[in-house]
């Protein structure tokens, strides 16, 4: 009896953890837009304000959601936050300490660009979701920052590797480029 | 019994894992320079990302099979690389902090390995017994510092096919020419 009830507190206590762990992975974009929103004071677009103001940085966002034009991320599986024309000003390296203090345990910090000269910050994080890769790619510049959440092919994540910065760059043109169409 | 076995690998799991880890170097002491540089990058190809690619990674595909085979065998590679704006923005004892680690057991400085780029290069390998464990690149210029570190067994074969690939900055690295009467 003893025995069952302790398997049985074992089991309740090893569900909770997963679970804590399984939200607190789902939540990790959003806490980092919400980390960039208190360290900066600034505040994210949604798709819909964007489209709503007519800015063509969500035609293609909404096509990629969709499953149109991709070719990176897999049809629905992007997420996207875009900070516009605000003030990013404050200490980029205590930015960056929070940013890989908050991820580094279920993320991999695959590459980071940074300057001092013009405050340029590029963070390409990854891990593994069952049998698909979460690739999170976040950009800030002086003006203008962006946070991307894609899931990536096995094809996709060879390039990445390949050439983590350029793959980056490339998954956050996809998300944001303006749509030359 | 169980008990006994739980407790000896406690006992021998982190000593394993220190010899494994040994041409690991710390490269923390450089963070500092960040907040000077005109543009660090800093890459970690850690061991779960080449688990991740050589789990997942196809030979079918020419991409897919280019990559496995640059990090096949290899345990982890890690970059710290600063470019700054002006001379003299990093110190002798930064380079020294890496340095130091480099002077320890089974690390031995190669002779003759060159970069077509400007500056110093410096290439060392950690040597166990016959093996290779490790490498390490020091690259010094005025304006820049490049440390490179690959975990496990590596050539310069490998390290000149990794150059400029897997986030690792373009070196330039050139092997030592082979001798007339060697070849």
């Amino acid at each position: 009896m003893k025995t069952t009830r302790c398997k049985t507190f074992i089991a309740i206590v090893l569900f909770t953890f997963a679970s804590t762990t399984v939200r607190a992975k789902d939540d990790d974009f959003k806490s980092v837009v919400k980390m960039i929103e208190d360290f900066y004071g600034v505040k994210h677009q949604g798709i819909p304000f964007l489209a709503k103001t007519g800015m063509k940085v969500a035609t293609t966002a909404a096509r990629i959601k969709g499953g149109q034009a991709r070719r990176f991320a897999e049809a629905g599986s992007i997420k996207l936050a875009v900070f516009d024309d605000q003030d990013f000003d404050g200490d980029f390296t205590k930015f960056r300490t929070s940013l890989n203090g908050a991820l580094n345990a279920t993320w991999i910090p695959l590459i980071q660009t940074l300057s001092a000269t013009t405050q340029d910050q590029n963070y390409v994080f990854l891990r593994e979701a069952g049998d698909k890769f979460n690739v999170l790619v976040i950009t800030i510049t002086q003006r203008d920052a962006t946070v991307v959440q894609v899931n990536l092919s096995r094809k996709n994540l060879a390039l990445l590797l390949k050439d983590p910065e350029g793959t980056g760059k490339s998954i956050t043109e996809e998300a944001t480029i303006i749509d030359q169409e | 019994m169980k008990i006994l076995l739980i407790s000896l690998l406690l006992i021998f799991a982190p000593a394993i894992v220190t010899k494994a880890q040994d041409s690991r170097i710390q490269m923390s002491s450089l963070d500092h320079l960040v907040a000077k540089a005109s543009q660090t990058i800093d890459v970690n190809i850690d061991e779960r990302l080449i688990r991740i690619s050589a789990k997942f990674l196809s030979n079918d595909d020419p991409d897919e099979k280019r990559v496995k085979e640059l990090v096949n065998g290899i345990k982890g590679i890690y970059v710290k690389s600063f470019e700054f704006a002006n001379d003299g923005e990093y110190s002798p004892a930064d380079v020294e902090s890496v340095r130091a680690q480099l002077r320890g057991p089974g690390w031995t400085r190669l002779v003759g390995v060159t970069s077509k780029k400007d500056g110093n290069l410096e290439v060392y390998l950690l040597l166990e017994g016959e093996k290779v464990g490790g490498m390490a690149v020091l690259h010094t210029d005025d304006r820049e510092l490049t440390v490179v570190n690959i975990v496990g067994p590596v050539d310069l074969d490998k390290l000149a096919a990794l150059d400029g690939h897997l986030g690792i900055p373009d070196l330039g690295i050139e092997k030592p020419k082979a001798k007339k009467d060697e070849q």
